[in-house]
């Protein structure tokens, strides 16, 4: 799904999915220097209004992902995996979490500040995944002043922590009263561009003209609701057709409950029946 | 396009097409929709506070197509009550909570008529606080069957020492409630004793009830739907509209009420419409204000 | 060498048409990690598995269903949807223009090079007029029989493509409900001295992945088979709320 995001899926991908109950994907401590603020890592990114579920095509069953055993083809419950480097054929070294954390000790549980900077500097290139950071209980008043410094001074914090097996180099700015965290990639993750920029040519003063001309006319603001709709009265017009051919389907009652029930229950039951026949 | 900006509480509120005819066939527009459930509000805002609310809009009116969501829009203003819902598997999802005036009036004018909620609180959606018997007519059946059925529930359930309430599903059904608020009963347990009794029911009254879900068994019988006491499931909120053709709303009904309309034999008394739901439940107060608060162990379990 | 480019189009406005080859612009590499039974070490598989009967569903056995109404779905095939344009197009229509800055960071998806395909006059024409003007063009395509919406922005003489999220899947920060707080004066001063002192120019090349060698240091002493010793991760101690003053001052003497 394009919504997902890496340190979700990081997550779900080592069989250890948000537990119920748990609100942030992450929580541990923001700081700059000697001040530490207890934070929740968030998703700024959802699946939208637009949702599809994956399902059986034998009955219309909702599916779920689940991790399989091939060997003994059965699904494998989250306590029982564990994560292997491959070394060889069949051969892995396996590593706990705890040795995971260990590599950077540090960081693990820490998003440190390391420097400010202006957030304009930063190239759009380097953006990977946004997030937000809420405060944990304790933590209210400290974040609210960083939110309101940096929005104030107009600066980013720059800072790297650890998850699962990245690293995350990432950049911590003001939002409409909100911390919002963007993880950043690395510059050796950049591909150079020297290659695709064309050589500096001369262009007319006409050619420029014509192109402002243009775009002139064709200014405006930013409204992204209306490709939202756009994308939504698509699906909609889909369905409409969709449905005027009939194909809705259901999916089959899961009778959880098996079995009569317990027998005191079916045996006061019977005798109320009774009564009430008796009464009427 | 009206527009028009309103402030309750606080929190102002853009409303918009108020104008614009919902059940054409009946002439009832968005403006009577928010002045019915304003009107309502004091009744219905218990019964929908901090549940997890799945929006069926109808933009286009209730001929038109509806568009189900379960999640709360991300357009919505600041101060509406949200939840988030994790379950297992799935996706985790942002819900809106119906907990004062400005929301249900919001939710209103998102021309979502109909508000459907779980039997189970945001807070603890595993644990519902009311198990229910859906009696839904098969076809050849009507809602004077689901009344008799209804009648018998009423009175094997009262054996069992549990209190129960009736409300009109607002379509060809009847939702008969019985309170748990208990922290420890869970939909297994509701889901279990509810499947039995319909299953005595059935074995009792075979010409008259069916257990089962599939079409064939639920020919010219009352099919008493008990699955909905799932926490994946959610029902019609008691004073919540439908969109039919007319502005019928699921309300309450007091079992003495029912008896003496099973006797009239005229199904078309039991749509109640707007306008009545509004005067009866002033006149009456909320007949299923102990559906939320009376505590009520299931025997035998 | 510049990489293979991954598709051709053309960017469209008005009587204005420039031809482009889109390049990825990033490359990312990682160790990687196989999830294993924790009996046998036996490599697992990711599957979706049919919630009724419990069994594993094959890719031809699954269905993309949109949710109607409760537990009713309408079975979409998802190509049908995301295919608007006829596929022989290759247009990148721009529909209109807006102020650099306007298109938040949240919406950024990913980011494409563009490169001229053919005569660069146009492009670099292009390139320098959006620079100047400091507006990117909000644009749709199709690609691959997807549709994209993206902005098209200039990075000096080079043109740039980013997809763009749609508005509802964006979370807003409002929706976080944070409660506002007030905040002494001299608090904020304070913080703003401290954070200037901190302030530096963004130099992305500081930044090594230091961790994915040490974690390749760790695979290796592991597959030695010698003992690692593992180290508890650092807790900081969150700052008291009646501490916080006194913490950014004695922050400030160190760095002033």
């Amino acid at each position: 799904m394009r919504t997902r995001d890496p340190i979700s899926e990081s997550k779900r991908a080592s069989g250890k999915e948000e537990e119920p109950g748990s609100h942030g994907i992450w929580s541990g401590t923001i700081s700059f220097s000697l001040v530490a603020i207890p934070v929740q890592l968030v998703k700024a990114v959802d699946t939208g209004r637009v949702s599809f579920r994956m399902l059986h095509n034998k009955d219309y069953s909702p599916l779920q992902r689940r991790m399989l055993c091939p060997e003994e083809d059965t699904i494998v419950p989250p306590e029982e995996i564990i994560r292997g480097y491959q070394i060889g054929p069949e051969k892995y070294v396996v590593v706990t979490d705890e040795e995971l954390e260990s590599v950077s000790p540090e960081r693990s549980r820490t998003i440190e500040i390391i420097e400010f900077i202006d957030i304009k500097e930063v190239d759009s290139v380097y953006y990977d995944h946004p997030y937000y950071l809420v405060p944990s209980k304790g933590g209210e008043r400290a974040y609210h002043l960083l939110v309101e410094v940096m929005r104030r001074t107009n600066k980013a914090g720059l800072a790297k922590f650890v998850l699962g097996e990245r690293e995350y180099l990432v950049a911590v700015k003001s939002v409409e009263g909100a911390l919002s965290l963007v993880t950043l990639h690395y510059s050796e993750e950049i591909l150079p561009t020297e290659d695709i920029i064309p050589e500096e040519v001369k262009i007319e003063a006409d050619e420029k003209r014509r192109i402002k001309e243009g775009i002139n006319k064709m200014r405006a603001d930013f409204d992204p609701e209306k490709y939202a709709d756009l994308r939504r009265n698509k699906i909609l017009a889909l369905l409409k057709k969709k449905s005027r051919e009939k194909v809705l389907v259901e999916a089959p009652e899961i009778e959880e409950v098996e079995g009569k029930g317990p027998a005191d229950l079916i045996a006061a039951l019977e005798e109320s029946m009774r009564k009430v026949k008796k009464s009427r | 396009m009206s527009r028009k900006i309103i402030e309750i509480a606080g929190k102002r509120l853009s409303l918009s097409n108020l104008e614009k005819d919902l059940y054409p066939s009946y002439g009832f527009t968005k403006a009577h929709i928010l002045e019915y459930y304003r009107r309502i509000s004091k009744f219905i805002l218990p019964h929908l506070k901090d549940r997890a609310l799945t929006l069926k809009r109808y933009p286009e009116g209730v001929e038109k197509e509806f568009f189900f969501e379960k999640r709360c829009p991300s357009h919505r203003p600041a101060w509406v009550p949200t939840a988030r819902i994790l379950r297992h598997g799935e996706e985790p999802m942002t819900v809106c909570l119906v907990n004062d005036l400005e929301t249900l009036i919001w939710v209103a004018n998102l021309a979502s008529l109909e508000l459907h909620v779980p039997l189970a609180r945001a807070g603890s959606p595993e644990t519902p606080d009311s198990m229910v018997f859906d009696l839904d007519p098969g076809d050849g059946a009507d809602i004077l069957d689901c009344t008799r059925v209804a009648l018998i529930l009423r009175d094997l359930l009262a054996n069992m020492a549990l209190t129960s309430y009736v409300k009109t599903s607002g379509k060809k059904g009847l939702h008969v409630y019985v309170p748990v608020n208990h922290k420890e009963t869970t939909f297994e347990d509701t889901k279990g004793f509810s499947k039995a009794v319909a299953e005595i029911m059935q074995k009792s009254y075979p010409e008259l009830v069916t257990s089962k879900m599939a079409k064939e068994y639920r020919k010219e019988k009352v099919f008493i739907n008990w699955s909905q006491n799932d926490s994946s499931k959610t029902m019609i909120c008691v004073y919540s509209m439908r969109a039919r053709e007319k502005p019928v709303v699921s309300v309450p009904m007091e079992w003495k009420e029912l008896e003496k309309l099973a006797e009239k034999a005229d199904p078309e008394r039991m749509q109640i419409t707007h306008s009545e739901a509004i005067s009866r439940t002033e006149a009456k107060g909320d007949l299923f204000r102990d559906v939320i608060t009376k505590e009520q162990r299931l025997p035998h379990l | 060498m510049a990489s293979g480019a991954i598709w051709k189009g053309e960017i469209n406005f008005g009587n204005i048409s420039v031809p482009v080859k889109l390049h990825t612009s990033i490359r990312e590499e990682r160790v990687m990690f196989h999830l294993l039974h924790k009996r046998d070490h036996v490599r697992l598989r990711q599957q979706m598995i049919c919630a009724y009967d419990r069994q594993p569903v094959p890719a031809d056995d699954q269905a993309k269903g949109f949710e109607v109404e409760e537990g009713k779905y309408v079975i979409v095939d998802p190509e049908e949807l995301e295919e608007t344009v006829p596929e022989s197009s290759r247009v990148i229509e721009v529909h209109e223009f807006v102020s650099t800055g306007q298109i938040s960071a949240v919406f950024l998806e990913r980011v494409y090079n563009l490169e001229p395909d053919g005569r660069s006059k146009e492009y670099t024409a292009l390139a320098k007029t959006l620079t100047e003007m400091a507006v990117q063009g909000v644009c749709t395509w199709t690609m691959r029989k997807r549709s994209y919406i993206g902005a098209l922005h200039a990075n000096g003489r080079l043109l740039r493509l980013s997809t763009l999220r749609y508005a509802d899947e964006v979370v807003p920060a409002k929706a976080l409900e944070l409660e506002r707080f007030s905040l002494s004066e001299k608090e904020i001063r304070i913080a703003s001295d401290l954070i200037n002192h901190l302030s530096g120019a963004f130099q992305p090349e500081k930044f090594k992945n230091e961790h994915q060698k040490k974690l390749q240091g760790l695979i290796d002493r592991k597959a030695r088979g010698e003992k690692v010793v593992v180290l508890r991760p650092k807790r900081l101690k969150p700052t008291a709320p009646d501490k916080l003053l006194q913490a950014l001052e004695a922050s400030l003497k160190q760095v002033a």
